[in-house]
């Protein structure tokens, strides 16, 4: 697997000096939910730079895929709606475009690997006939024999054997990481500038996940400025394809910072927690090491901190106060209140500067 | 050494593929080709391999739903479940014959999306199987959902919501609390954790450690992560293809693989640190060959790094190594 390739050679490519891709500022996606407002992102600044491998991960429930969703616009209104925010990508906001032109965008533009491939397959038809005319919305000029070839090369290419033959199958004929990789292959077919990958390999082997991600870099290589935003709870897959990493905990973004920061230095006391949960980081262990205690609900989230409730360096401060995002001397960018003073704060959430965290 | 609890002899599942203008069945996917394993009372039994080689088969053979899922099937060997009662041949048995069984056995499947009851609350669906299974008051029932809910990270007032208010992760966990509820001897979990951060998965890694110590649990755990497979397993199995190509002691598997997939898979792994030396690492070369046309001899020819002409005559018996485990192939 190679690494962000663009922004190892370029490390600091990133500053300024490009705009980027895509803009989230202050995004908020809020549910109603029986008895209140579930706040699943509030309020939510990044950005993708064009050409970059951004990594998002976070505690499960935490609002990584409904982020996702949001930028697609795919959050089933009601019981979901945006509440606020805004989310800058060409030159416009996505947020006030019609139905028709964010269709569009959807296909040509930006596609998403769905965390549930059954959320995107359809079970009553062939995955031949669902390739096809994925390709041939995007390409109406396409003849049905090309459409044909090119879905049979795109299955080839996330390594279903037999791709011919197994163009006539149905999803459930499909093994789990199968199905996975078959609706790689539909995202793919698009050709798309920002690629969502929510969760692309959690079902696949090792070596075949190996693959998929080399595929996924290699095809976002072909298109000039071609981006992923890659939602994974596989930290090792993070290490391995990303330059920045965005950590999530309840609803907002805790750290931000290089792969290499966030490995080596994380700063929030979440980040810490999840680097010392993985089970190889204590080989031998009978018990693996845990966060204490459990995710709150979403709708008790607490008033202060949204992680003080399983914090172990919480102070009194941490209950009545939420901490602003605040930027360390090396770039890194942390919520808590144990930093603020080797930190400037973040100002409006988000600097133009956290867009390149600058090289360590 | 503990008593057996399920024997699996020489197991082959064979899907049937379908074609013609009458749909008639054409051909037939030979998705498990001989698999013979035996789990023993209290131990976990890890099992690992390729995507699509036929570990989900395997699972869902062990709790007997192939043949009511998928018409056509072609089901062979023998599943062997040893109840307090003296044993019983699964495959075998009648749809009603099965359902005292799930007693005893329950799976926590793959994907978690459609198999939870889009319109049953969580809380009902948890339930259910306390319902057909034990004698619990209601009150009883409720309690335990709220217990098991709490326990894998979630909240017991969340037990009036439906699926589609969860995350994938969210979801994943409520598939594993409904297979607990029974106190089920045997658990098959076909990649329970595969939806986790990594702090969620350790807490229910410690749980499923915990129910394990406390009712003496048997488990048969289908995962990719080799390092989650290593930390809970007793031993571990790898399949290729429909083959079992290497049991034995999951350290030994692990840190000693015998058979030259196992090694390039175990090779594979990916370290969670920016830094690390990924130099030592075996890609494999070519392109998974399909069930329907499998290359005669060791499934795994075609791809191996230290293939010899006798590879294709004859599929490699598991023969016992040096460092203990069990391998199928001569030559490692
Ligand atoms: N339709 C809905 N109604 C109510 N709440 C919802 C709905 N969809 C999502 N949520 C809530 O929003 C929160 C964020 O969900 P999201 O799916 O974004 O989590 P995630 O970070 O992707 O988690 P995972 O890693 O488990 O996939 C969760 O607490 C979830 O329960
Ligand atoms: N209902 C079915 N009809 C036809 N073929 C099937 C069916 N279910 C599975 N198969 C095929 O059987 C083979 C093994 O599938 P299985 O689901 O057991 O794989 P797996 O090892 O669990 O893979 P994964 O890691 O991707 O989940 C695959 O080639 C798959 O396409
Ligand atoms: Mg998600
Ligand atoms: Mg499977």
């Amino acid at each position: 697997m190679e690494r962000d390739e663009n922004a190892a050679k370029n490390p600091d490519g990133a500053a300024g000096d490009r705009a980027p891709l895509l803009s989230v500022r202050d995004l908020a996606t809020y549910f109603r939910v029986e008895g209140g407002v579930a706040k699943a992102v509030d309020g939510i600044s990044f950005d993708v730079m064009p050409g970059e491998v951004l990594g998002i991960v976070g505690e499960s429930g935490s609002g990584k895929s409904v982020a996702s969703l949001s930028i697609l616009r795919l959050i089933p209104d009601p019981p979901g709606h945006i509440a606020r925010g805004e989310i800058r990508y060409g030159g416009r906001d996505l947020l006030k475009l019609s139905y028709q032109e964010m269709r569009s965008i959807r296909g040509n533009e930006i596609a998403m690997i769905f965390q549930e491939p059954m959320t995107a397959l359809n079970p009553v038809f062939t995955i031949g006939f669902q390739l096809i005319e994925t390709l041939r919305q995007h390409h109406p000029q396409m003849s049905k024999q090309e459409a044909f070839e090119r879905a049979v090369l795109r299955l080839e290419q996330v390594k279903i054997p037999d791709a011919a033959k197994r163009m006539r199958d149905h999803p459930h004929q499909f093994s789990g990481g199968m199905r996975q990789r078959v609706m790689i292959a539909m995202a793919l077919c698009c050709n798309p500038q920002l690629l969502i990958a929510d969760e692309p390999t959690t079902a696949l082997d090792v070596t075949t996940q190996a693959q998929i991600m080399e595929l996924m870099l290699t095809l976002r290589a072909r298109r000039e400025g071609g981006s992923i935003i890659l939602i994974t709870h596989d930290l090792a897959v993070v290490a391995e394809t990303c330059r920045r990493v965005i950590v999530m905990y309840g609803g907002k973004i805790q750290e931000v910072g290089t792969v290499d920061q966030i490995f080596s230095s994380p700063r929030h006391p979440y980040t810490i927690g999840l680097l010392e949960s993985l089970p190889s980081a204590q080989r031998g262990k009978d018990r693996l090491h845990t966060i204490p205690g459990n995710v709150p609900y979403i709708m008790d989230l607490p008033t202060g901190c949204k992680f003080c409730t399983r914090c172990e360096k919480v102070i009194d401060r941490c209950h009545q106060e939420e901490p602003e995002l605040h930027q360390l001397k090396n770039g890194q960018l942390v919520r808590c209140h144990l930093v603020e003073d080797e930190a400037v704060k973040v100002s409006g959430d988000m600097p133009s500067t956290t867009t390149s965290a600058p090289a360590p | 050494m503990a008593a057996p609890l399920l024997e699996v002899r020489n197991l082959k599942i064979g899907y049937p593929v379908w074609g013609g203008i009458l749909r008639h069945k054409v051909d037939e996917v030979q998705a498990v080709d001989g698999v013979s394993f035996t789990l023993r009372k209290g131990e976990t039994l890890g099992l690992v391999g390729e995507s699509g080689c036929g570990k989900s088969t395997v699972a869902k053979a062990v709790i007997n739903i192939l043949r009511a899922t998928v018409p056509g099937v072609h089901q062979q060997g023998e599943i062997i479940f040893h109840t307090t009662d003296g044993p019983v041949e699964l495959l075998g048995l009648s749809r009603r014959r099965m359902r005292p069984m799930r007693a005893h056995i329950q799976m926590i499947f793959q994907d978690p999306f459609s198999s939870l009851n889009p319109r049953m609350t969580i809380g009902s669906m948890i339930e259910a199987p306390l319902r057909l299974h034990t004698a619990r008051t209601r009150k009883e029932r409720i309690d335990r959902v709220h217990w098991l809910l709490e326990r894998v990270g979630l909240q017991a007032s969340q037990a009036s919501r439906y699926p589609h208010e969860f995350s994938g992760g969210q979801r994943q966990r409520i598939g594993i609390a409904r297979a607990l509820a029974v106190n089920p001897q045997l658990i098959i979990a076909d990649e329970p954790v595969s939806a986790l951060d990594v702090s969620v998965q350790a807490q229910v890694l410690n749980l499923l450690a915990d129910l394990q110590e406390e009712f003496d649990l048997t488990y048969l755990f289908v995962a990719h992560d080799l390092s989650v497979v290593h930390h809970i397993s007793d031993r571990i199995a790898v399949m290729y293809l429909g083959h079992l190509v290497e049991i034995g002691a999951a350290d030994t598997v692990y840190l000693q693989p015998a058979h030259p997939y196992s090694r390039a898979l175990i090779s594979a792994v990916p370290e969670p640190d920016p830094q690390a030396d990924r130099s030592g690492r075996v890609v494999l070369e070519g392109e998974i060959p399909s069930p329907l046309a499998k290359p005669s001899g060791c499934a795994f020819r075609t791809r191996c790094p230290i293939v010899r002409p006798e590879c294709a005559e004859a599929v490699p018996p598991l023969e016992a190594k040096e460092t203990g485990q069990l391998a199928a192939c001569p030559f490692s």
